[in-house]
């Protein structure tokens, strides 16, 4: 019995290995360049959270920076917020993509928090600056919480908008993680800013287990984010957040003010202007459903829009 | 953060812990205590009532027949080989396909299999145990094959089968918690949700520490109850009767209480 259970923690432990092994980047900055550029340009390190949006974003931010000469180095797999932001501070990490209204909830709780991003970077800009940090231009693509049906429950019940949902809710049940009815944004949200009470709420993991259930009709609204590409595979009706109540979390970049000039911004801003909701979501497709490479994904995409 | 030693903390997670046990709300309404303790207990006992008949038959007419002996065992032993979650996994889709609805039927259906192969394998044992000269004197004294199951191997059986009865229904127990994860009821919820609300937060760690503590409890007054029920059916003398012939006295097998070990 001792020793099997020993064999069975070994192989877990060994099996994790595995898995954070193959999850690591596959890149380690590409030093070519750097002897041949006619005036030395610095050596920047791009980081980004481990999931597949910023780690798409981050590869277009190093991926330009590599073309105007810079020695870029990536780092796309940063457990979390709270593991990145002092790597920030320290500079071990100089730009990451960063969600405004998130960072702010994060550097700020006690905030009122942001529908616009404009807002929200102005209440950033003295917190950030203390850490030696700041935000440039703000990206039209926002990644929220997004309210989703099937298309045949929209035609049934009329719904376009979260506020149609107000005389309807009590017969419906809302499927979402576990914390939706702690969050501002989600079920006492709902209520406060739309006044929607859902009769019943499943907590569920996000993500796929909650539209198996959306679509089986075991639950009837569910919670996604509004640039899940699972939103347009499976033909889901994101209902539009009309009366504001989601926050302004527009991709925005985040970069060491020590290392900042002109041209980083304008080669970062430039990112930021061809994002939106609707071209960054087929990206979040390929990188999620076809397991394609961030960076990959992101090549093409700045090669399309001309910034390559 | 940087000054509260390792000892602070640990004795400000238990105050936390005591704190959360202690307050009212805890253990009142549709998220209170009570509530999940019914909700795992009708998990668990489900699952367990379902895989009890399928277990003990099989164990019982394959120790009795010897027949199909290695498949037998084998197919059981995969429930203990897959892990429950990824059974979980698989009958959820399908529950919510015949409509049997989120929570409560995927979570039996793991923690079936997962109750299976204890059961099974002490009665196979249990009943195969049985000294080989007894089963050849009772049908000697013209008692058939059901006969010699009923009156000498489940009775001889007894206590083996009631010990992997007792090891399924604590594993069953400790594993019920996984239904949380597809949002049905039980000791799990505090730990999923806890887990949700963030355990860097004090309520999310009470709820995660507090529910787990609570699974512990439930799996050890589980051990203890099939512990006693145990006794009361354990090694004993059975009296076997055939026609109007003077009753004879079989004694147990020997006591292989690891057996499933």
């Amino acid at each position: 019995m001792r020793r099997s259970r020993r064999y069975v923690l070994g192989a877990a432990l060994l099996a994790t290995g595995l898995v954070l092994g193959a999850c690591g980047p596959g890149e380690d900055g590409d030093t070519t360049g750097a002897g041949t550029e006619p005036e030395q340009k610095a050596r920047l390190t791009v980081g980004s959270d481990g999931f597949y949006e910023a780690q798409i974003v981050g590869a277009m931010y190093a991926l330009v920076l590599e073309d105007a000469g810079y020695t870029v180095d990536t780092q796309l797999d940063i457990e979390s917020r709270e593991v990145r932001l002092p790597a920030m501070e320290s500079g071990e990490i100089d730009i990451a993509p960063e969600y405004i209204a998130s960072l702010l909830s994060v550097l700020d709780p006690d905030s009122g928090g942001a529908t616009t991003p404009e807002e929200g970077a102005e209440a950033l800009e003295p917190l950030l600056e203390e850490k030696g940090l700041e935000l440039l231009e703000p990206s039209e693509a926002v990644d929220v919480n997004a309210f989703v049906v099937t298309q045949d429950l929209a035609d049934e019940l009329d719904l376009s908008q979260v506020s149609d949902l107000a005389d309807v809710a009590g017969d419906l049940t809302l499927g979402a993680p576990p914390e939706c009815p702690k969050r501002p944004y989600c079920i006492p949200g709902l209520k406060e800013t739309y006044g929607v009470e859902f009769g019943d709420f499943k907590p569920l993991a996000y993500g796929a287990a909650t539209v198996q259930a959306l679509e089986a009709g075991a639950i009837d609204v569910a919670l996604l984010f509004s640039t899940d590409p699972l939103i347009e595979q499976k033909d889901l009706v994101l209902l539009e957040d009309d009366k504001d109540l989601q926050q302004a979390d527009n991709i925005t970049p985040l970069v060491v003010s020590e290392i900042l000039n002109d041209e980083i911004a304008s080669l970062l801003n430039g990112v930021s202007a061809a994002l939106t909701i609707d071209n960054i979501t087929p990206l979040n497709a390929r990188v999620l459903i076809d397991q394609e490479d961030p960076e990959v994904v992101a090549r093409d995409f700045l090669q399309e829009n001309g910034l390559l | 953060m940087g000054t509260t030693t390792g000892a602070e903390r640990r004795v400000s997670a238990l105050r936390d812990v005591f704190a959360w046990f202690s307050d009212p709300a805890t253990w009142t309404g549709y998220a209170g205590i009570p509530t999940r303790v019914t909700e795992h207990l009708l998990l668990s006992g489900t699952a367990l009532a379902l895989a009890l008949p399928v277990a003990v038959g099989a164990g019982l007419f394959i120790g009795h027949t010897r027949r199909a002996e290695f498949v037998t065992v084998s197919l059981a032993n995969l429930g203990r080989a897959v892990p429950s979650f990824a059974i979980l996994a698989l009958a959820f889709p399908i529950s919510l396909r015949l409509g049997l609805g989120l929570g409560f039927w995927p979570t039996v259906v793991a923690l079936f299999f997962l109750a299976i192969p204890p059961i099974l394998t002490n009665t196979y044992v249990g009943v195969k145990g049985v000294d080989a000269d007894a089963v050849e004197a009772a049908r000697g004294m013209g008692l058939s094959g059901t006969q010699v199951l009923r009156s000498l191997e489940i009775p001889l059986a007894a206590p083996l089968i009631v010990a992997g009865v007792r090891t399924s229904a604590v594993q069953v127990v400790a594993t019920a918690t996984l239904a949380a994860v597809i949002a049905g009821g039980g000791l799990g919820r505090f730990i999923v949700d806890g887990f949700a609300f963030g355990v860097r937060g004090i309520e999310g760690r009470q709820m995660v520490m507090g529910g787990a503590i609570l699974v512990a409890l439930l799996a050890l007054a589980t051990e203890v109850a099939f512990g006693l029920l145990e006794r009361r059916v354990g090694p004993r003398q059975v009296t076997v009767r055939a026609g109007r012939d003077d009753p004879v006295r079989l004694g147990p097998p020997l006591a292989r209480d690891d057996a499933t070990r």
